[in-house]
């Protein structure tokens, strides 16, 4: 049975999350670019992040384009199972009912 | 940790939408003009093909030329600006680059095998055989929205090609260019 995950439940992290899933492995987003598609603040989706990163679920790569400091944020593999585990439980409550 | 079905359900929801919303917004980047850039060859290339047949191969070869240039700088521009960065080689560039490239020449292959047919039937037969690959390729970025232009467009096809086909080049100016175009200002105004 799969189990819900505490750290990705929370509204906004899961935003994340779902966003990051939505992006092949190989693949990091741009720190504002992610603030504007989800419509945070810098400080709220900062702060998320760092819970995230610190549960090994996202990587932040700080960087430099143009001269001009810039953070690129991926999904790990742990934080893909653990996305995927989150879902399936979801989807088990979901139909633990409709039996 | 317990929730609600509700809550369930509710969380579920907002996985599906920011999956969607996110696919949109970073699949309109380059989505859009490059179907409006489609859009617009189409009409252009239908509209002057009805009114100058003969020139029709001339024509057409102008709109495969201009396009699959404007394609490349399209997504060549994208990948500069793009907030999505790739941390290894991605693949799926060149293999769309590959799908294209061998359609291309199993369209020549075809024809050759099929000759002789009429120019209404080569042009009917082409824009058929391209939409199949836009299917494929929403079959394989599991992209229903490509599916459905594909589909679309080889109805609009069939039916100028079997019910109007003295109108054929202006009904796939208007339907098939048209649908291009209108679906690239879809894209850009919708999918932010």
């Amino acid at each position: 049975m799969a189990q819900l995950d505490n750290i990705i439940h929370q509204p906004v992290r899961l935003q994340i999350m779902s966003s990051l899933i939505s992006l092949d492995q190989n693949e990091q987003v741009n720190f504002t670019y992610l603030r504007k598609l989800l419509k945070l603040t810098d400080g709220n989706l900062g702060a998320h992040l760092t819970k995230l990163e610190e549960a090994g679920f996202v990587k932040i790569e700080k960087t430099f384009v143009a001269r001009k400091p810039c953070s690129f944020i991926s999904a790990t593999g742990k934080g893909r199972d653990a996305f995927e585990e989150h879902i399936a439980a979801l989807r088990e409550i979901i139909h633990s009912g409709k039996g | 940790m317990n929730i609600s079905q509700e809550d369930a359900q509710a969380s579920l929801s907002t996985v599906n939408d920011v999956i969607g919303h996110t696919q949109k917004a970073i699949a309109s980047a380059y989505a859009n003009p490059s179907l409006i850039m489609w859009g617009i060859l189409w009409i252009v290339a239908f509209t002057s093909t009805h009114f100058y047949y003969t020139y029709a191969f001339y024509i057409f070869m102008a709109m495969a030329v201009v396009g699959g240039i404007g394609t490349a700088v399209i997504f060549g521009l994208y990948r500069a600006k793009s907030p999505i960065k790739e941390t290894s080689s991605h693949k799926s560039g060149w293999r769309i680059s590959a799908l294209w490239i061998f359609l291309c020449i199993y369209i020549i292959v075809w024809l050759s095998l099929l000759t002789p047919f009429s120019g209404i039937q080569c042009n009917a037969f082409i824009c058929t055989a391209a939409m199949f690959a836009y299917i494929v390729m929403g079959l394989w970025f599991d992209n229903r929205f490509m599916i459905v232009l594909g589909l679309a467009l080889t109805a609009a096809t069939l039916v100028g090609f079997y019910l109007l086909r003295d109108y054929y080049c202006l009904w796939m100016a208007l339907v098939g260019g048209g649908t291009l175009f209108g679906t690239g200002l879809y894209i850009r105004l919708r999918w932010r």
